[in-house]
């Protein structure tokens, strides 16, 4: 089965493929060629959704919209202005992208629910502007005489095209798209997309802005489904609002889960499977709403990762198959080497000053005051609730300080949304791993170097050597970090998986790929094996020794002995001890916050 | 003025619906944190099944108390075969799919058993061209009953959600489901519960809906849902009271701008609404604000 999958998915079977397909087209009936056009244009419909949704989990139930738009916005600029093909697609599809940016508006504040319900409205919306907006659209009578290739009325530039050179220009846009798309996700700005919509609140902490991802998913999603809708409307040469109804939207959901959310080749089976279903089996056309209704409530229980599920196949989410490796084009450096010495001289790497933290008058943090310093590696300790994963959290940028300031590098970040903090080189981990389960563990740890990337979208669209060359050195700092791990040989694993000592583990060579200066971890050492642990500290001491200031929470103390310079402990929100941990031992303070106060009794 | 009167009093009358629908989206939403994308169709059913009985001659009381059992069993089906399932998929993309599936469902099996033209509504309430003189405007009896039903109707589902060991159950659930549980609150029959009491709101906002439109096919509820959500949302998601404060609001401001702009105008209201108020304050006006837990 898998040998299957590879052969159908290999480029040069691909590539051999279409090429047969284009010359077919001049020799096969009209009809089948349209059926052909019309799988190309599901095709990108189903890629449009599954990049919304199946990537960045961002459920829309009005996608027909963004394909009404672009199907109108193409026919219209080539009738009422007359514009060549290829100039009137790309305007529709840029005119939907638009359309997907404003909708995106509230996406930065809201959960998932209210974005898929906003998105049922726009779709509605559409369809009804669509009937009522008579002067543009032409309502319910749609507009008639679009220029059409199967009534050889679309000319380009003189020359008159039929169906087959139709589907030809349609077949080459397609793999263009395709592969542009393919680049995209698989760098790491795909990798951001999908953190999004694993966790919202980790994606923050690797440097990635949840609304600024959620807007560019929108637009490019609006963007390829305009596309597919401009090269729609020159298919069939005549719009009515009845083709972008709800059903198209519920259909073209149903292409993409089927398919497989996620999943790249999944959407192509998804797309052809149903463009061909209700053209060959007239009862799946008669009870079409019924049929997908039921897809609908029971794909989740019974095909949760759709037909590539079903095949296996799986969409990787980096570049490391296409750059054939890593190669031994440079030598492997994990972290940056940072002079600590230099750094000391301009004060400490981070101060938090008088830092107090309130939640509806509950007092988390009283007046915490606490420099650290590079390559320094400091234990936070206190008993549970005292206030060290809240700290954390200040710091990181996931709660707003009520009073104080937090100076990193002589700059105040307190209250700084958490990817500003990452970006600026803060990275944490948290109590419980926040991997994505269904990522490689080279593919998780990946995604902690996000915020070095340097190269835009479009480069990474169009693998420029640029693209690839960063791309490489960072996975060779991948490597490099699996290596100290101990995790080189799970590297193809699927995280979720593995054991959980080893994905704390890799959560904190993600932590590391990020080359941080200052690294928060919440309870790293809670659940690893005596092996385990053994690579953390190993992980931690080379931050250390490479110049990051590293803040360990613990409740373990032999691990933080043989690990720490210097240890604070916590209580009830305050600092009550700051020195080594012998001193810790011994200090009165501490004692009567872990054993309480002992008694005076007056015999 | 008269037309303004009538504008109102019609934006009123519809918004008391919205009311009734959002409190029925609800009730799901403080059991299971899951809102019903098939609600729509729920309405769609309780009208339509009326609509037919009473065309093949069956009492309209009879009828509609059919309708609304339908309707209640209709959302015991949706909890059972697309809500608990769901609910161990992480995030909200497992129910929202299956819901909207279960509406779609109802959807194609309507058009199936009655076809998709639209079905004359018999008169329930009054007859359509009763009319009273208010302020010098003629007014339709009819918005005036279905106003006040839908008011009763919230107004005793708020009073029973307050005061009955029932809306304890309810408001414990929502309030965190396990210690409910540890608590020995039946919390499976609270949620059964809540997917029933929703189903008959849904059922009689349906009837009361496709009493004032005069028809039912079987795309009617679709429409409704969205207008009732954004009603919930701009009222707060949560929140009885803020559900009929929003839904009157979206109910006025939709017939003003639609009898005095244009209805395509009228369209784009809620949308314009929902997302001015997602934007800017997405609690809603009486909700409260979600805390996000590390």
């Amino acid at each position: 089965m898998s040998k299957l999958v590879d052969l159908i998915t290999n480029t040069w079977t691909l590539a051999v493929l279409c090429v047969v397909l284009a010359l077919a087209a001049g020799f096969v009936e009209t009809g089948t060629v349209q059926m052909w056009s019309f799988v190309a244009i599901n095709i990108l419909l189903a890629q449009s959704i599954n990049l919304l949704t199946g990537i960045t989990g961002q459920i829309s139930l009005g996608h027909a919209g963004f394909f009404a738009i672009g199907a109108y916005a193409s026919a219209l600029l080539m009738k009422g202005a007359g514009l060549p093909l290829p100039v009137s697609v790309v305007v529709a599809a840029a005119i939907s992208a638009g359309a997907g940016y404003l909708l995106s508006i509230p996406a930065g504040r809201v959960r998932e629910f209210y974005l898929a319900m906003m998105s049922l409205a726009f779709g509605l919306i559409v369809y009804e502007l669509a009937r009522e907006w008579r002067g543009l659209t032409g309502g319910v009578m749609g507009v008639r005489g679009v220029p059409s290739a199967q009534i050889g009325t679309l000319s380009l530039f003189g020359w008159v095209l039929d169906s087959a050179w139709y589907f030809r220009i349609l077949l080459l846009s397609l793999i263009g798209t395709m592969i542009a798309f393919r680049n995209f996700v698989k760098s790491h700005y795909g990798r951001a997309f999908y953190a999004v919509h694993v966790s919202e609140i980790a994606a923050g902490t690797l440097g990635v802005s949840q609304a600024a991802t959620k807007r560019a998913a929108y637009a490019l999603s609006g963007g390829i489904a305009g596309l597919a809708g401009g090269f729609y409307a020159h298919l069939v040469g005549y719009l009515t609002p009845e083709s972008f109804g709800l059903m198209r939207s519920v259909e073209i959901l149903v292409m993409s889960i089927v398919g497989g959310l996620g999943s790249l080749t999944g959407q192509v089976l998804g797309a052809i499977v149903f463009t061909y279903l209700p053209q060959r089996l007239q009862a799946f056309s008669d009870y079409q709403f019924m049929a997908y209704g039921l897809i609908l409530i029971f794909v989740f229980t019974l095909l949760p990762n759709g037909l590539a599920g079903l095949l296996k196949t799986r969409t990787r989410y980096s570049k490391f198959d296409q750059l054939g490796g890593i190669g031994n084009a440079s030598p492997a450096v994990a972290l940056t080497q940072r002079h600590s010495d230099k750094a000391a001289s301009h004060g400490p790497l981070i101060r938090v000053e008088q830092v107090t933290m309130e939640f509806s008058g509950l007092r988390a943090l009283s007046g915490v005051s606490l420099d650290l310093q590079p390559s320094c590696i400091t234990a936070l300790v206190g008993p549970n609730g005292s206030g060290k994963s809240t700290l954390v959290n200040v710091i990181s940028g996931l709660y707003k300080p009520t009073s104080g300031r937090i100076l990193f590098k002589g700059k105040d970040i307190g209250g700084q949304p958490s990817h500003r903090i990452a970006a600026a080189g803060i990275t944490r981990t948290f109590q419980d791993p926040r991997n994505v389960p269904s990522f490689t563990v080279r593919e998780n740890i990946l995604m902690g170097a996000n915020r070095l990337y340097v190269h835009g979208p479009l480069a990474a669209a169009l693998n420029t050597p640029h693209a690839k060359a960063e791309e490489r050195e960072m996975l060779g700092r991948v490597e490099a970090l699996m290596a100290t791990a101990g995790l080189t040989h799970h590297a193809e694993d699927i995280i979720g998986d593995l054991p959980y000592g080893i994905q704390r583990l890799a959560e904190v060579a993600r932590a590391l790929a990020s080359d941080p200066e200052l690294l928060l971890l919440d309870e790293p050492a809670a659940g690893l094996s005596e092996h385990e642990a053994e690579r953390l500290v190993q992980l931690i001491r080379m931050a250390a020794d490479h110049g990051v200031a590293v803040l360990v929470i613990d409740h373990h103390m032999d691990f933080l002995a043989r690990l720490v310079n210097d240890v604070v402990v916590f209580e009830a929100g305050e600092v009550i001890y700051r020195g080594d941990m012998d001193g810790m031992r011994s200090n009165q303070a501490v004692i009567e916050a872990y054993l309480g106060k002992e008694e005076v009794s007056h015999a | 003025m008269d037309f303004l009167i009538q504008m109102i009093a019609s934006g009123l009358s519809v918004g008391a619906v919205y009311a009734l629908v959002g409190l029925g989206l609800n009730l799901t939403f403080w059991t299971t944190r899951v809102l019903n994308f098939g609600q729509g169709s729920v309405l769609m059913a309780g009208a339509m099944i009326t609509a037919v009985l009473v065309a093949r001659g069956c009492n309209v009381f009879l009828a509609v108390a059919l309708s609304l059992v339908v309707s209640a069993l209709i959302l015991w089906v949706i909890e059972f075969v697309g809500v608990r399932p769901m609910l161990r998929i992480r995030g909200s993309m497992g129910w929202v799919v299956s819901t909207l599936g279960a509406g779609i469902f109802l959807q194609g099996s309507a058009s199936w058993l009655f076809g998709t033209q639209a079905v004359a509504f018999p008169d329930v309430l009054f007859k359509s061209s009763d009319t009273i003189e208010l302020l010098g405007a003629y007014i339709s009896v009819q918005y005036i009953a279905v106003f006040v039903i839908s008011v009763v109707i919230v107004g005793l589902m708020e009073l029973f959600l307050r005061r009955s060991t029932w809306g304890y159950g309810v408001r414990a659930v929502a309030h965190d489901r396990e210690l409910a549980a540890l608590m020995g609150i039946p919390v499976r029959r609270v949620v059964v519960g809540s997917f029933l009491v929703s189903g008959l709101l849904a059922g009689a906002a349906g009837v009361l809906v496709a009493q004032v439109s005069g028809t039912v096919d079987p795309n009617f509820g679709l429409h409704l849902l969205i207008l009732s959500f954004v009603a919930t949302v701009v009222g707060g998601m949560g929140s009885a009271v803020g559900s009929l404060v929003g839904g009157l609001t979206l109910g006025v401001i939709e017939k003003l701008v639609g009898g005095y702009v244009s209805p395509a105008a009228a369209e784009m209201v809620a949308f314009v609404l929902l997302v001015a108020v997602l934007t800017i304050r997405p609690q809603g006006l009486f909700g409260k604000a979600d805390t996000v837990k590390v």
